[in-house]
């Protein structure tokens, strides 16, 4: 009883912080998405119930930001999977300066997605490194993103370099709880390289993969710095994510009732994919080797 | 406990408590001084720039404190909704031209017309913070935008560089030629990937052409007018020939000498002083569109002050608004700055002008801009406006499909309820 008193306790704390950063702006989001609310003229809330739902679901720019979310996120989740399992069996093969290649790959990850983005944002310039490097190929230029085409795949190539060395290193880190015997003896067995891939390591870290689906797909619908800094949504619409037009209708048009009834709608929309993921690759990410 | 419980402690702790109390109401008692009347000031200069001429102000005022906030580009326009939402706006605040018309549409700004009636003689943009003749704001500072050109460039592209661009036809004979004569050099900077700023660029030729946004009555949009539709052909004929890209890029390009000509503001000339001093350019007023037609006309900005209802302190913030728009205050925050040019027309006469010619060409470009509506539902327009020349630049529209559609569109949003 003492011990869960002090447990409790301890817990206090975060508890605290969770109620009046999380639960509290979660709640009263959700009351604003109700209502139509601009904070410029409080006098003239008022209650719209569903209205600002069904507005979202009838509006073209809702769509085309969605569709836009969605590329963005089946675009670069299976790339950023398949290369940060691939580097982390890379570096649990490195023998030499094993320390130095997982540093450096974690690196992008310790800085602030405003910093990647401003570096992006000159490489990809017109008169950029990248078009240097282009032209002293004697190949053509490339508007990076100037290209309606091209800059939602711009965004998505720096959103994968940032994240992959994260997640390659959260995979490596399940490899690593792998018993040496248990790949000895399957090496013994006589079994190819690709062969433990698939029949041991790949099971094994299974749900460390499932947990870097959830946390890349949470993460991924959210994109917003990548697309303030580098093209605010343009050109021609091509990079409006979710997010950002939630963030044009809240502090360019005011609607803060409507920008709420975007936030639990995406809210809503990320959590049914999470379920279904879970559901399709089977464990639980709590399962993952310690 | 056994050492609380010693009465010869305790009696100590309670001297030592008697006499640390009363040093605390004594040390309170000399230290309190008459209270100041706090005035909040939030503006956009850097605090270095500013804190001088607030210094001045309290030093003439010694019953107030300005507490001034700076606020940055990139979020201060959350962080106005913000307090205004929770009931805590600023005494005063600096705001954008293109921010302002939201705020009035909203009621949150004070009317300040009676009491400002005195300033009008003495300052320009009186139009950006005005609506329907009702002032919302005091002009602080004004901006507008003019041509860049690399005498250089003009000069290696076989052109004379003495020559001035005056009409829509120099400007493209100059571009073309650069481009074509020139290895590795644009002509022009148009700007794409960054559609809030296409108006700006855009409709400088349209004004000139005489051409507009909305009509004299604020109620019908004219973008679909023939002067916009030919001001948009001639732009568009100088895209085979510019550099594609943001401004900051157009900007860079400048300054390594790699374009021939751009259209930017003062904040430019600093960084060519800075980055490329050895370069020869001139700033030229924004091309008309013939010598018997149009005007040099090119966009307007401003820096207003406003204050919000909110405020308790209207008065005090009045008069630090008064204080802060003599050109002997704002002088000293455009040199530390140089961004925009004091509202006060009694600035331009400024000695500081006669020795930096190029920013004196600025305030004769000045007269002959113009400011995008001040209209309620301006954040719409402009939208609108920037969507619709994007498309045409990018080829999914012509110029007439894509200023008839902004002619549909912004009558819509004009035609519906608030």
């Amino acid at each position: 009883m003492r011990g869960r008193r002090a447990g409790a306790l301890g817990l206090a704390p975060w508890g605290l912080f969770f109620a009046v950063f999380g639960i509290f702006p979660l709640a009263y989001a959700l009351a604003l998405s109700f209502l139509a609310y601009n904070p410029l003229r409080p006098d003239l809330v008022r209650w719209v119930g569903f209205d600002n739902y069904a507005r979202a679901l009838t509006s073209p720019s809702f769509w085309h930001a969605l569709r836009t979310t969605v590329l963005f996120v089946v675009g670069t989740l299976p790339v950023t999977l398949t290369l940060a399992y691939v580097v982390s069996g890379l570096l649990a093969s490195v023998r030499r300066g094993q320390g130095f290649f997982r540093a450096a790959i974690f690196f992008p990850a310790t800085l602030s997605m405003v910093v990647i983005s401003l570096v992006f944002k000159s490489l990809y310039a017109e008169e950029g490194l990248l078009n240097g490097w282009l032209a002293a190929a004697s190949l053509g230029r490339v508007h990076w993103l100037q290209d309606p085409v091209l800059a939602l795949p711009s965004i998505m190539l720096m959103d994968v370099w940032a994240s992959v060395g994260y997640y390659a290193i959260l995979i490596l880190a399940a490899r690593k709880t792998l018993p040496d015997e248990q790949l000895e003896a399957a090496r013994l067995e006589g079994l190819s390289r690709l062969q433990v891939e698939r029949r041991i390591v790949l099971p094994h870290v299974r749900p460390v993969l499932l947990f870097v689906v959830l946390l890349n797909t949470i993460r991924s619908f959210q994109i917003f710095i990548e697309v303030f800094v580098l093209t605010r949504g343009g050109p021609l619409e091509s990079t409006l994510t979710l997010v950002y037009h939630l963030y044009e209708r809240a502090f360019y048009h005011f609607e803060m009732g409507y920008a709420s009834a975007l936030a639990y709608l995406l809210l809503l929309l990320v959590g049914v994919i999470l379920i279904v993921q879970r559901r399709m690759l089977g464990g639980d990410p709590a399962d993952a080797p310690a | 406990m056994g050492e609380a419980g010693d009465p010869k402690m305790r009696r100590w702790a309670a001297a030592t408590l008697t006499v640390a109390v009363s040093l605390m109401l004594v040390a309170g008692c000399g230290k309190k001084a008459a209270p100041k009347n706090v005035l909040v000031f939030w503006q956009f200069s850097p605090i270095t720039a500013i804190q001088p001429v607030i210094d001045r102000f309290e030093a003439a005022n010694p019953g107030v404190d300005v507490q001034v906030e700076q606020l940055t580009w990139q979020s201060g326009r959350e962080k106005i909704v913000a307090a205004i939402a929770a009931g805590r706006p600023p005494d005063l605040c600096e705001l954008g031209s293109t921010f302002l018309p939201g705020l009035v549409a909203d009621s949150t700004l004070v009317d300040l017309t009676d009491r400002v009636a005195d300033m009008r003689p003495a300052l320009f943009g009186w139009d950006v913070a005005s609506y329907r003749g009702r002032a919302y704001a005091i002009p602080w500072m004004v901006g507008t935008r003019a041509l860049f050109v690399n005498d250089l460039l003009v000069k290696r592209a076989g052109l004379d560089s003495g020559a001035r661009i005056q009409t829509w036809a120099d400007l493209r004979k100059t571009v073309q030629t650069i481009a074509e004569r020139v290895p590795d050099a644009r002509g022009f900077g148009m700007n794409t990937g960054e559609r809030e700023i296409l108006f700006k660029k855009f409709m400088p030729f349209a004004w000139g052409n005489g051409g507009n946004i909305l009509d004299s009555t604020l109620t019908r949009s004219v973008m679909g007018s023939p002067q916009n539709v030919e001001a948009l052909r001639f732009y568009l004929s100088l895209k085979p020939y510019s550099l594609l890209d943001r401004q900051e890029m157009h900007e860079q390009a400048f300054t390594s000498g790699r374009i021939g000509v751009v259209i930017s503001g003062p904040w430019l000339i600093r960084k060519l002083a800075q980055e490329a001093p050895k370069i020869h350019y001139s700033i030229q007023l924004m091309p008309q569109p013939a010598l018997n037609r149009g005007t040099h006309a090119s966009f307007a900005g401003a820096e207003v002050l406003g204050i919000f209802r909110g405020s308790k302190r209207q008065a005090a913030a009045l008069e630090l608004a008064r204080f802060l728009v003599q050109p002997e205050n704002t002088m000293p925050v455009y040199i530390a700055t140089g961004n925009a040019f004091p509202a006060a027309t009694a600035a331009g006469l400024d000695t500081y002008f006669n020795r930096h010619h190029q920013e004196s060409r600025f305030l004769d470009q000045l007269p002959t801009a113009v400011a995008p509506p001040l209209h309620p539902k301006w954040v719409e327009i402009e939208e609108i406006v920037n969507g619709e020349l994007e498309e045409a630049i990018y080829g999914r529209k012509t110029p007439e499909a894509a200023l008839q559609s902004a002619d549909a569109r912004i009558d819509a949003v004009l035609a519906a309820k608030p």
